[in-house]
């Protein structure tokens, strides 16, 4: 009878577990699309007041797969930053944007926990742009702390 | 009555050859089922393996829950974008130690410096550095 119950306890610990992967699955969905939202939300009141010359808009792509790490996303491994209007960026600027977010230690460890490996700035014109795997900026000991 | 027998006979052989081929096909998709099983297990196996191999794999869901729930202050992101280039620029050359040289803030200045250069792209910490060189080294920023 013993071993049954047992049996029974493991079965519902299983199911448990299985039900909060999901709920956990759809948490983090949600927190991907507000950080992308807080991100536009703050580009455009900075563009309004007049502090960013440039409006920014970030947006999930497919990302590179040769920047892939453990947490990464199918298909949705890209956070992309592009310029939409405003004074158009040179390469330097746009590495100055990426150099900042990667800076932001906290920022670059959320992505990377929410499933992005890559980081993409683009410009308003043309193919400019540049890209970073999120994996290389991040301190691994943060993680464990 | 000879004809009657005769067609008995070929329905039962009609019948035999149908249950024949149905068992053929049958045998057919059960073994293409079966395959088809193995290459997903396998897919499934080397992703998981895959997945261990890359970086982090090594790290549990637990330890990084935190830092999925972690709040980023995405003003202070926009402000270090726009005005943390020239704000660093302004604070390196007017709080460096060489300008505090034989006096008692040096060693002040060295540290204010040290952080200026660690917080060079963070606008918000700039900001405070700013404030603090103002009251402690006494500088009047124009």
């Amino acid at each position: 009878m013993q071993p049954k119950k047992n049996e029974l306890n493991r079965i519902k610990e299983n199911m448990w577990y299985q039900i909060m992967e999901v709920t956990e699955w759809f948490g983090e969905m949600a927190e991907r699309y507000r950080l992308v939202k807080d991100f536009n939300r703050a580009a455009k009141t900075s563009f309004i007041a007049g502090i960013a010359p440039t409006l920014l808009e970030a947006k999930i792509t497919k990302g590179d797969s040769s920047y892939k790490h453990a947490f990464s996303k199918w298909l949705g491994g890209g956070f992309r930053i592009k310029a939409l209007s405003g004074q158009s960026l040179e390469k330097s600027e746009l590495i100055e944007i990426g150099r900042v977010v990667l800076d932001n230690e906290e920022l670059t460890r959320k992505m990377i926990s929410l499933g992005w490996d890559t980081l993409e700035v683009h410009s308003n014109q043309g193919y400019n742009g540049a890209k970073w795997a999120l994996k290389d900026y991040a301190n691994i000991g943060g993680f464990l702390n | 009555m000879q004809n009657i027998l005769l067609q008995v006979k070929t329905d039962s052989f009609v019948a035999e050859t149908v249950s024949n081929t149905d068992s053929t096909t049958f045998s057919i998709w059960l073994w293409v089922a079966l395959i088809e099983l193995a290459i997903i297990v396998f897919l499934l196996f080397k992703l998981k393996k895959e997945g261990n191999d890359l970086k982090f794999g090594n790290l549990s869901k637990d330890k990084i829950r935190n830092a999925k729930k972690s709040d980023v202050d995405m003003d202070n992101l926009m402000n270090s974008i726009n005005g943390s280039k020239d704000l660093y620029k302004e604070l390196s050359r007017t709080c460096h130690p060489d300008r505090f040289i034989n006096s008692d803030k040096q060693k002040l200045a060295e540290e204010i410096f040290q952080d200026i250069s660690k917080h060079k792209r963070d606008f918000k910490k700039l900001t405070e550095l700013k404030e603090r060189a103002i009251t402690e080294l006494n500088i009047n920023f124009k």
